[in-house]
């Protein structure tokens, strides 16, 4: 009885202590020296730290994201919501044929769409430029790129958004709703105190896991643009991994805390200004 | 509360599940035209011919790619089936020292981008001789700190009482966890294992660090190698058999998914509705 619960958990202390804890504290380290992988880490204090601070790839590589953020974060909260308001609806039909559409996208594998996204947003060939009649660069030209990206982002994830805030809304008894129409409360009144204040947790988690996800885009640069045009893709989770293939893995350990730390900058930031109007 | 939904209100859900399937739809049925019928004609349905599989296989070696992944996802999915409840089950159900700090490290482990631990642990696996190794695709990240979350938020709902009733007859505590606890929590474990398989069957980011030899490959990695060949081959006279393949390889590996999920698809929602809220 003493030791089932520590036994319990044993597997996951062990698989946490020799892939967790271990490398973190040996990158925590490894942050502050030189290295490429071979011979002797030389100590360099904050040199690292220092050569990405002043560095404007660096930069770049953040600003990329933060617009990468802009395009999707807001966009997936608001047609998210709507589309969620709209499912709520106790009496539609087709319901869970709606959700399963929507979900689908969310288990397909995201290398095989990001390439189904190279062909359909060619520009020579592909099917939107052959609807659209047009000779738009969506993925040669810095214009474009990011919202292409962003694009196959938001179609990825925006049924799952949907129903973390359908779970949201559903928590919401339908009474409160009822006496809130019998005082006389209009529709929208109605969606702006009752709606909003009991979905905002639900906003706040995707907000934060949103804002984690896009901050570590790898695999839609890597497979669809390789993080071009001009860099102009290259997301703060792609520029990491030019450490890697560079070897030049204590400039790549301490872009990655520097990393850690503005995600969980942003992620409180984020969770405080949803929660501002609450109390 | 609910009125009967609008006519509009159809028509924006329908024209969304459209923006929602008809990239799947277009990549699998692509996948049987004639290669050239994809450039010359994206909009239409020719074909059906399974040329595009055919010259697939004969280019890219897909079938080790599924067959990797299959290995990983059935030793990693198995290791967190097993242990992610049962050590759920220890935080939800049992007073122990130290289980606050434990369990505040699960929730810190939660928070962790994988991207920071990727060159500490590309290092630590070249220390263990395991780059290019099976091990090295399962072990890190099994056992995850956001299944053990989620398995303890299910398992907490249920009453003590029915874990008593199964201790006065003396039972072993894991005999309680596998006779009492697993059966009432399986809906949530269908929606685990759904959730399980996709995480692991999409894994992209270690895959793509951890192994660089083609006998090793999973799916994904594959699949993104696939695409770097397009690339190249951007000018190309194949151009078009190199879509088709590209397309019909894309089809083959989202179908897999898509069908557990169409299968599963009732557990895999309302276990992401009941989650969430109580998370």
């Amino acid at each position: 009885m003493r030791k089932a619960p520590y036994l319990f958990i044993a597997p996951f202390l062990i698989v946490f202590a020799a892939f967790g804890a271990y490398p973190l504290a040996y990158a925590f380290q490894l942050s502050f020296t030189r290295w490429h992988g071979a011979g002797q880490a030389r100590w360099v204090g904050l040199d690292n730290y220092l050569f990405l601070l002043t560095n404007p790839e660096f930069w770049e590589s953040l600003a990329n994201s933060a617009v990468m953020w802009l395009l999707v974060v807001p966009v997936q909260i608001v047609a998210g919501l709507a589309a969620a308001v709209l499912l709520a609806n106790a009496r539609l039909k087709l319901k869970s044929f709606f959700r399963v559409a929507f979900i689908a996208p969310f288990v397909t594998p995201l290398v095989a769409m990001a390439q189904v996204w190279i062909v359909i947003f060619d520009q020579d060939y592909g099917l939107v430029n052959y609807v659209l009649n047009a000779d738009i660069g969506w993925l040669t030209s810095t214009t474009w790129s990011k919202p292409t990206l962003a694009l196959l982002f938001l179609w990825k994830t925006t049924g799952f958004a949907i129903i973390i805030l359908l779970a949201g809304l559903q928590a919401v008894p339908a009474q409160v709703y009822e006496a809130a129409a019998l005082d006389g409360a209009s529709r929208s009144r109605q969606f702006w105190s009752i709606t909003m204040p009991l979905v905002r947790r639900s906003i706040a988690f995707l907000v934060v896991i949103q804002t984690l996800a896009v901050f570590q885009m790898f695999a839609e640069p890597f497979v669809v643009t390789e993080g071009g045009p001009y860099g102009s893709t290259t997301t703060a989770g792609l520029y990491l991994y030019d450490h890697i293939l560079a070897s030049d893995l204590g400039t790549g350990a301490a872009n990655s805390f520097l990393l850690v730390l503005l995600v969980f900058v942003l992620s409180v930031v984020s969770v405080r200004l949803l929660r501002a109007k609450d109390e | 509360m609910s009125s009967r939904p609008r006519f509009w209100q159809y028509v924006v859900l329908i024209l969304l599940a459209a923006v929602f399937l008809y990239p799947i739809w277009w990549a699998l049925s692509s996948s049987f035209k004639p290669a050239a019928d994809i450039i010359s004609d994206p909009l239409s349905l020719s074909g059906p011919t399974l040329d595009n599989y055919r010259a697939m296989f004969a280019d890219v070696p897909i079938g080790t790619g599924f067959a990797n992944t299959a290995l990983v996802l059935l030793v990693k999915g198995a290791m967190t089936m097993f242990f992610c409840p049962l050590a759920g089950y220890a935080f939800a159900k049992y007073r122990f020292p130290g289980k606050d700090l434990l369990f505040g490290l699960v929730l810190l482990t939660l928070m962790l981008p994988t991207l920071v631990l990727i060159i500490p642990l590309l290092l630590e696996m070249s220390a263990l001789n395991w780059v290019n190794t099976y091990q090295a695709l399962i072990l890190p990240g099994s056992v995850d700190a956001f299944s053990i979350f989620w398995m303890r938020q299910t398992i907490a709902a249920i009453p003590d009482e029915l874990l008593d009733a199964g201790r006065v007859d003396g039972a072993s505590e894991f005999a309680i966890f596998a006779r009492v606890v697993v059966p009432v929590i399986r809906p949530g474990l269908a929606a685990l294992a759904v959730l399980t398989t996709m995480n692991i069957y999409n894994d992209f980011v270690w895959p793509v660090v951890a192994v660089n030899d083609e006998a090793h490959q999973t799916l994904q990695v594959v699949l993104a190698t696939l695409a770097q060949d397009i690339t190249a081959n951007r000018i190309g006279a194949d151009f078009a058999t190199v879509w088709g393949e590209l397309l019909a390889a894309g089809s083959i590996a989202l179908l897999p998914l898509l069908i557990i999920f169409i299968l599963l698809q009732r557990h895999f929602i309302n276990g992401i509705l009941a989650g969430s809220v109580k998370g």
